[in-house]
């Protein structure tokens, strides 16, 4: 019986977890998808996220749930920057990434990854802090539900709706899948090759960042400049078990990724919890390397 | 103008001209160079030297996508339609620019007009049509951009002869509207018919051109071109 009510805790733990974690792995699935880059630094951005939050709880008392709006829009203008400083030289006029530019792309962020931790370690010490965020708790039962988590991965799933929605029913989305499909083709209807791209990258940024401000919820006194080398890899699984450029293989993949963590610890030791969740891979790319969603 | 890919020269001083409302074809057998001649008309393609004018204006350093905004549309070799989206959208996406986006719906009415089988197919992804049918696409496609003049790259490839002439009837139709046209055809047979005028594009070089009833004739084409099919 008791084994019987871990495990649904844990299921429980681990859906709502795999919410957050899907929105910190979608938008660097946007980027992979659309842009067909896979950003290095993407973890670094997760942080800042968190430290978003933390500077608006701080200094304007908002929770984090009120902080992911604000992040969205700062990570609008930081996508749009990144686009232009990172990736426009290796990317215009070519009308499909070159193995080269890949490279070119992977170690500029690889470079931006280590700046951006490094400087977070002067400016905000390598002492984690944390957001105080308790709404309260639901009772199931025996099952006693922390608001704070539910209510993130409500928020979660909304924006993970909300990408598809855009992606899908309007016309700069179409445009932006269109881009995805075929670049040389979507300047032949007219559209600036870079700027697609660099809304499509703005949006990306956008959905990490707030991701970052969501996450705080799970990470109560873990907000540190280093916190992105752990979630950027987490992110990265998430996609390829989802598969790239799939929007809701996000959500696939981060509730996977969630439960498979949260049912390994309750087992286990953390520890194997997050080797098993870079193990899961291997299965998933012998078997369907194109991700779990068809 | 003259144009290549890396080191490798392709077209050698090729000169040209399309007048308004007419349809100017290049014929020449594979690797005559006639999709690069093209693309340097899109704007894929940077030349090497010489430059493109189109009514009257310079566009030679013009990227791509501000030549579809001026009135110059393509229907590239291959289609490059967008397989995962639906006929419509496809279609929907050739009024991006601001002057297109505002008759697009009166366009998309003009183009299901045309070709009453693609409104039958709007809510279909484009993979899934058969290759006549993406011709057709890929021609309503520029039709949405609102071109003066739409370039098209081999619209006979992969297709019956029956549905081949039955686009090229489309294309004469829309000359009747006031639209030019550049055509490089394979088949030139079936292009020379609709064509006000023709080039024949041989190693990179004109080698003739003229009215196709003129060029018909000619030893030269019949030499470069039809022996060799």
């Amino acid at each position: 019986m008791v084994a019987v009510e871990l495990i649904v805790r844990d299921l429980a733990f681990g859906l709502m977890l795999g919410c957050v974690f899907s929105v910190v792995a979608h938008g660097l699935n946007i980027i992979w998808g659309v842009v067909k880059v896979v950003n290095i630094a993407h973890g670094e951005f997760i942080m800042l996220g968190a430290y978003g939050a933390y500077f608006l709880n701080l200094f304007a008392g908002i929770t984090p749930l009120e902080s992911a709006p604000v992040n969205a829009v700062i990570g609008l203008l930081v996508g749009y920057a990144f686009y232009y400083a990172f990736l426009h030289r290796e990317l215009r006029n070519k009308q499909t990434i070159t193995l080269q530019s890949e490279m070119v792309t992977l170690a500029a962020t690889f470079g931006l990854s280590l700046f951006i931790s490094n400087l977070a370690i002067i400016l905000f010490t390598g002492n984690p802090v944390g957001v105080n965020y308790n709404p309260g708790t639901l009772q199931f039962g025996y099952l006693h539900v922390p608001l704070a988590a539910l209510y993130v991965a409500i928020v979660s799933i909304l924006i993970i709706a909300g990408t598809w929605l855009f992606l899908e029913k309007t016309f700069i989305g179409s445009t932006i899948r269109a881009y995805s499909q075929d670049v040389t083709a979507t300047e032949l209807v007219g559209a600036n090759p870079a700027t697609v791209a660099s809304l499509a990258t703005a949006l990306g940024f956008a959905v990490t960042m707030a991701g970052g401000a969501l996450l705080t919820v799970w990470v109560p006194v873990g907000i540190n400049p280093l916190m992105g080398a752990l979630y950027a890899p987490i992110s990265f699984v998430i996609v390829v078990l989802g598969g790239p450029g799939k929007m809701w293989g996000s959500l696939v993949g981060g509730l996977t990724l969630g439960v498979l963590i949260d049912l390994v610890q309750a087992f286990a030791t953390a520890q194997i919890a997050y080797a098993a969740a870079f193990l899961i891979l291997i299965p998933v790319l012998v078997f369907r390397p194109g991700g779990i969603l068809k | 103008m003259s144009a290549g890919y890396g080191g490798t020269q392709v077209v050698w001083d090729v000169s040209m001209q399309c007048k308004d409302g007419t349809i100017s074809v290049i014929v020449g057998p594979n690797g005559a160079g006639k999709t690069t001649t093209l693309k340097t008309v899109n704007g894929l393609l940077k030349p090497w030297s010489g430059g493109i004018y189109f009514g009257g204006n310079n566009i030679t350093d013009f990227p791509a996508f501000r030549r579809v905004e001026g009135g110059l549309a393509s229907c590239p070799e291959g289609r490059r339609l967008f397989p995962q989206l639906s006929t419509e959208t496809n279609l929907m996406l050739g009024a991006y620019s601001r002057r297109a986006r505002h008759a697009a719906g009166a366009t998309l009415d003009f183009v299901y007009g045309l070709f009453p089988k693609l409104k039958e197919r709007a809510k279909l992804n484009v993979g899934k049509l058969s290759g006549g049918e993406q011709q057709m696409v890929s021609i309503g496609r520029a039709l949405m951009t609102r071109p003066k003049m739409i370039i098209l790259d081999e619209p006979s490839l992969g297709l019956a002869p029956k549905l081949t002439a039955e686009i090229f009837e489309k294309l004469v139709e829309l000359r009747k509207e006031g639209l030019s046209m550049l055509i490089v055809e394979q088949n030139a047979f079936q292009a020379l018919r609709v064509a006000d005028y023709a080039y024949v594009l041989q190693e990179g070089k004109v080698i003739n051109e003229g009215p196709p009833a003129e060029l018909m004739d000619s030893e030269e084409l019949r030499k470069a071109y039809f022996s060799i099919e």
